[in-house]
C-alpha cells in the first residue's frame, strides 16, 4: 500500500531495477557492441516516443539480448544491423508501438472518420 | 541487393520465417544463416530478431530456451497451430498476387494478343 503511493511520486520501483540490470548487462559487452548499442538505445530514445516505461524496458532488454548473444556469438556489427542501421532500428520499434503517445491519436483519427462515415450513411 | 529487392524482401520475409520454421525449429542466428544459405545474402539479423520478437508477442511460435556451451540461453523457436494457419494464409496470398502479376507480365510481353 505504501509503496504504490510512493511509487506514484518515484516512478516504479521495478522500472528502476529493470533499468539499472540493463546498464549493468551493457558494461559486460565488448566495447564495439557496447557502442552500437549505446547508438541504437539513443535512437530508440527518440524515435521510439514511447511513453509507458514497461514497454521501453522490455524494448531495451529484448535489445540488450540481441546484442549480448551477438557478442557471445562474434556475430559483426554490420551483420546484425545491417547495412541501414536505421531502416533496422525503426522494425524493431514497431513491435512495441502500443506504448507510443501517438497511438492515442490514430485512435482519435480512426474514431473521427468512424464518425464521418456513420453521418454519411 | 536493390533498392526494390529491399522492398519486396520486407513484405515478405515474414512468411518467409514462418515457412523456414515449419521445416525445423531453429534459434535467430541459424534462421539467419539458413536464409543467407538460400540466397538472401544481404540480410541483417537484427532484421530477423525484430521479426522473430514480433511473431513470438501474436502468438505465432512457441519458444523454448535451451542452454548454450557459452553465454546465455538460446530461444528456439518452433511454428505452433497459429502459426501454421497464419503461414497457410500468407501461401494464398502469395500465389494470388504471383499469378497476377504473372499474367501481367505476360500481357506486357505480349500485346498482340490482347483481345484474343
Amino acid at each position: 500500500m505504501a509503496a504504490e503511493w510512493i511509487e506514484q511520486i518515484t516512478g516504479s520501483f521495478e522500472d528502476k531495477k529493470r533499468w539499472r540490470q540493463y546498464k549493468a548487462r551493457k558494461k559486460q559487452l565488448p566495447a564495439s557492441y557496447r557502442t552500437a548499442i549505446d547508438g541504437i538505445e539513443r535512437y530508440l530514445m527518440y524515435a521510439g516516443s514511447i511513453v509507458k516505461g514497461d514497454v521501453f524496458l522490455q524494448m531495451l532488454e529484448d535489445l540488450a539480448d540481441l546484442i549480448e548473444r551477438a557478442a557471445v556469438d562474434g556475430t559483426p556489427i554490420r551483420d546484425i544491423v545491417g547495412d541501414d542501421p536505421v531502416d533496422f532500428a525503426d522494425t524493431f520499434i514497431q513491435n512495441y508501438s502500443d506504448g507510443q503517445w501517438i497511438n492515442k491519436e490514430r485512435k482519435r483519427l480512426t474514431d473521427a472518420i468512424d464518425q464521418a462515415a456513420d453521418d454519411e450513411a | 541487393m536493390g533498392k526494390q529487392m529491399t522492398e519486396m524482401l520486407k513484405g515478405t520475409l515474414e512468411g518467409i520465417v514462418l515457412a523456414t520454421l515449419a521445416v525445423q525449429p531453429a534459434y535467430g542466428y541459424e534462421i539467419t544463416a539458413r536464409l543467407r544459405e538460400q540466397g538472401f545474402a544481404d540480410i541483417a539479423e537484427g532484421t530477423v530478431y525484430a521479426l522473430l520478437v514480433r511473431i513470438e508477442q501474436r502468438g505465432l511460435v512457441d519458444v523454448a530456451k535451451v542452454p548454450s556451451e557459452k553465454g546465455p540461453p538460446r530461444k528456439v523457436y518452433s511454428l505452433n497451430a497459429q502459426g501454421n494457419e497464419y503461414l497457410d494464409e500468407f501461401w494464398k496470398a502469395w500465389n494470388f498476387l504471383t499469378e497476377r502479376i504473372e499474367r501481367l507480365n505476360h500481357d506486357t510481353e505480349h500485346p498482340q494478343e490482347e483481345g484474343d
